[in-house]
């Protein structure tokens, strides 16, 4: 069965990057949101078992996400994707659940680097 | 003129994200110096008419009379004659200027030259990291003149008025960053007038097409 994979990013472009940057062949059903509301909701409706998540975000952002799955108990894998790259953005996101933290410009040979690191694909 | 130079959504998304990347470096940049955490917020794009400048940039950081410090720096692109160019503008309100020499532990009162050494080191840091990084993606090598001082503590309907402005219109980026439990936030300006969004425009439309 697919898996649920949620792309949540403010930028089109960036969406668009994640998307493309995907293993090929990779069962996934995706889904896209443009703010942290809108990917909670996705969330919510289990369309993220998988999530590729932006930090900088209006409405929500990233951590507020992360802070929301943490408190409702859903399962998510949540990986980040943000241009903040202090070191401090990566271990704040770690202790509020994140799996890893990947830095923009996302290229594809990072992204499936870290899904096999962790056995996802 | 003016609907030639507006950006289309696409483009419009595109640079905010090429912002968002440079602006993610630069404020790695900063938060090394300062040692601390920086939040980041959206950056906003807009086109701005000449005459609408001054009320962008009152409206930034809290009214006419906000008192403020401001350092501008231009930037061009060295491997073409008529390519990317434009000014990076540095303004720091009074009461974050206050936070800024507190971090770096000023002792007492910052004198007049110790003042401008902070302001131009921390425009450099800032501008450096992100017109690099808007440079490396926007595949434009940036050169930099050397930055100069609009105005230290003057009221932010002035700092610009000895500047000459040259343009009708010009894509105003607008870049914040701001410290957790701190009264501390800076603003980046990056003007860029009239030809030198055609020759943006284009560019975005090539990382476009590559997606």
């Amino acid at each position: 069965m697919s898996i649920p994979l949620l792309i949540c990013d403010d930028s089109a472009m960036a969406r668009k990057q994640v998307k493309r940057s995907l293993p090929e062949g990779w069962d996934v059903n995706v889904t896209m949101a443009s703010n942290g509301v809108e990917g909670l909701d996705a969330i919510r409706a289990g369309q993220g078992e998988m999530v590729f998540l932006d930090l900088t975000m209006p409405e929500l952002d990233g951590y507020g996400v992360l802070d929301a799955v943490k408190n409702e108990g859903h399962k998510s894998i949540i990986i980040v994707i943000s241009a903040d790259i202090q070191p401090e953005a990566r271990e704040r996101v770690m202790k509020l659940g994140a799996l890893d933290f990947i830095k923009k410009p996302v290229d594809g040979k990072k992204l499936q680097d870290v899904l096999k690191k962790y056995g996802l694909i | 003129m003016k609907e030639s130079l507006a950006l289309s959504e696409d483009q419009r998304d595109c640079l905010q994200e090429v912002v968002n990347v440079a602006m993610g470096q630069a404020g790695d940049s900063l938060a090394r110096f300062l040692e601390v955490f920086i939040n980041l917020s959206v950056p906003r794009i807009r086109l701005v008419a000449r005459d609408e400048l001054n009320r962008e940039l009152e409206a930034m950081v809290g009214g006419p009379s906000t008192r403020v410090s401001g350092v501008t720096q231009g930037f061009y692109q060295m491997d073409n004659g008529r390519g990317i160019r434009g000014e990076a503008i540095v303004v720091f309100t009074d009461s974050s200027f206050k936070e800024l020499a507190d971090l770096l532990a000023y002792d007492g009162e910052v004198g007049a030259d110790a003042e401008k050494e902070l302001l131009l080191d921390v425009t450099n840091i800032l501008n450096g990291a992100c017109l690099h990084g808007i440079g490396v993606q926007m595949e434009a090598e940036l050169g930099f003149s050397p930055p100069t001082i609009l105005g230290q503590h003057v009221r932010v309907s002035g700092l610009l008025e000895n500047q000459k402005v040259n343009w009708d219109h010009a894509l105003l980026v607008e870049i914040s960053y701001t410290l957790e439990d701190r009264s501390f936030s800076c603003t980046m300006f990056l003007l860029m007038p009239g030809e030198s969004i055609v020759v943006v425009k284009a560019a975005l439309d090539r990382l476009l097409e590559e997606l």
